[in-house]
């Protein structure tokens, strides 16, 4: 898969400076970006752009050269899973099993496999037992592995981590170190937006992008 | 311009309410529509956005007037279907009032609005209320941003769950919003507990007496503002009794 941004800009309002000018670049899978910047830089502006929370002033975005303007948010998220920098906003169901069913269930995709699946997630993230468990009253990392398990469902191609690191502890660190690495090696793409240099050198051929007064620079 | 006492502009608003629930007349709440309009403008509020805003709960304000319409018998039937009255002059006329009268009060929340968190506790304290209520009124509609922002993250998390929620129907669209109302609610509580602790360490309530960086006071304009609202919700107090629009309870 391919996320090309072309002639891509934004700004919040009209009176507003513009966020992003001008960016064009192509993300593909297979590959793992960090995205850096200062703070205010549009980093999150930038993620939530190719989400379609968020849609450009100017320019177009492609999935695969199917422009996004076609495609909801909804539907992007089928192939782009997004980590929330606050996991709290992340999670809404009142059981972990829920939070993780009930997606399927509401479009009616809620099978034995499925079921199977989810389990199996559960397992590989380190949350058996947990089932019952009222999401937003767990640890962070918990919480961040639970919503990470809930992107894993929907077998997403993309992955775009907003500050994976800034709440959790060293072993929650690992884990996602862990887990992106593996990730990318099975052919997904990923981009973390992140400052923590040492976890971003923890991780395997990344493609460093600077991101500056608007401004989108490949810097390896 | 001198900025307006913050009592001034809560006389505003209570008038302006006051008026719009006793009056039963289309032309009086038209012409109070237009005062709350006019003290919008003349205090810069953010008139143009929030009708932006409110475009979204036109389409309940008509249903709601639609029902009205339905439901009040009397006058002329202007659309028969059969012997029902699909829309008669007195459905017609309620429902109108319906939709002046909300206007009026969305209005006058927006003057509340314009008025600084701190301006508020001020004119509140002045008005004798007691400190702790004076906070807690002001920080109330501090949170109303709060909770919109909680909800429309929650809609974006929906949505990052490959949910098009405009794709639902209703049944299932209640079930998704009946997910995010606890999640919300205890996002603000959380927020507002932490709102609690840093108030306690900056000192909340350490000394029995409170001493003011600013104290409000009336100015020429402000007080020939309170004698002309006064007066003009006098006349128009009088005009509505003597024309007979004025709502019996």
């Amino acid at each position: 898969m391919q996320i090309k941004l072309e002639n891509l800009s934004f700004k919040y309002n009209k009176k507003s400076p513009f966020v992003l000018s001008n960016i064009t670049y192509t993300f593909e899978t297979g590959k793992l970006y960090a995205l850096k910047g200062p703070n205010g830089a549009g980093k999150t502006t930038l993620g939530k752009l190719i989400l379609g929370l968020l849609h450009p002033t100017s320019g177009d975005i492609y999935f695969d050269d199917i422009n996004a303007k076609k495609i909801s948010a909804g539907k992007r998220a089928d192939s782009i899973g997004y980590l929330f920098q606050n996991p709290d906003l992340q999670l809404f169901a009142p059981t972990v099993i829920e939070e993780l069913t009930f997606p399927f269930e509401l479009k009616k995709e809620l099978t034995d496999e499925k079921r199977a699946e989810i389990n199996l997630l559960l397992k590989d993230f380190n949350l058996s037992g947990f089932e019952d468990r009222y999401p937003l009253s767990m640890s962070l990392g918990e919480k961040q592995r639970l919503a990470l398990a809930t992107i894993m469902s929907r077998n997403v191609d993309f992955l775009i981590l907003d500050e994976p690191t800034s709440s959790i502890d060293s072993e929650g660190i690992l884990f996602i170190t862990t887990f992106i690495n593996g990730f990318v090696n099975k052919g997904g793409g990923a981009i973390i937006i992140s400052h923590d240099e040492e976890f971003l050198s923890s991780l395997n051929n990344v493609t460093n992008l600077h991101l500056h007064g608007g401004v989108l620079d490949e810097k390896n | 311009m001198k900025k307006i006492d913050p009592r001034v502009k809560l006389l505003f608003i209570v008038l302006l309410t006051t008026l719009a629930v006793l009056a039963k007349d289309v032309i009086y709440l038209s012409i109070i529509l237009l005062l709350s309009i006019l003290i919008n403008l003349c205090l810069k509020t953010e008139l143009l956005m929030a009708i932006k805003r409110l475009r979204h709960f036109l389409g309940v304000l008509l249903f709601i007037a639609i029902v009205q319409s339905l439901t009040i018998k009397g006058g002329t039937v202007l659309i028969p279907i059969g012997n029902i009255a699909l829309l008669s002059t007195k459905g017609l006329q309620f429902s109108l009032e319906f939709i002046l009268r909300m206007s009026i009060i969305l209005l006058s929340g927006l003057i509340a609005a314009s008025t600084e968190g701190r301006e508020m506790i001020d004119a509140l304290l002045k008005l004798k209320m007691p400190y702790e209520l004076a906070f807690m009124t002001s920080i109330s509609l501090r949170f109303i941003p709060i909770f919109s922002e909680e909800f429309r993250s929650r809609l974006n998390a929906i949505a990052m769950r490959g949910i098009d929620i405009k794709k639902l129907n209703l049944a299932k669209k209640v079930k998704v919003y009946a997910y995010l109302i606890s999640p919300t609610i205890s996002g603000c509580i959380m927020r507002s507990e932490e709102l609690a602790k840093s108030m306690q360490v900056r000192g909340f309530r350490a000394y029995k007496k409170r001493t003011m960086l600013r104290e409000l006071k009336m100015g020429a304009i402000d007080c020939l503002l309170v004698v002309i609202s006064l007066l003009f919700a006098g006349v128009f107090l009088a005009g509505m009794y003597f024309h007979g629009v004025l709502v019996h309870f």
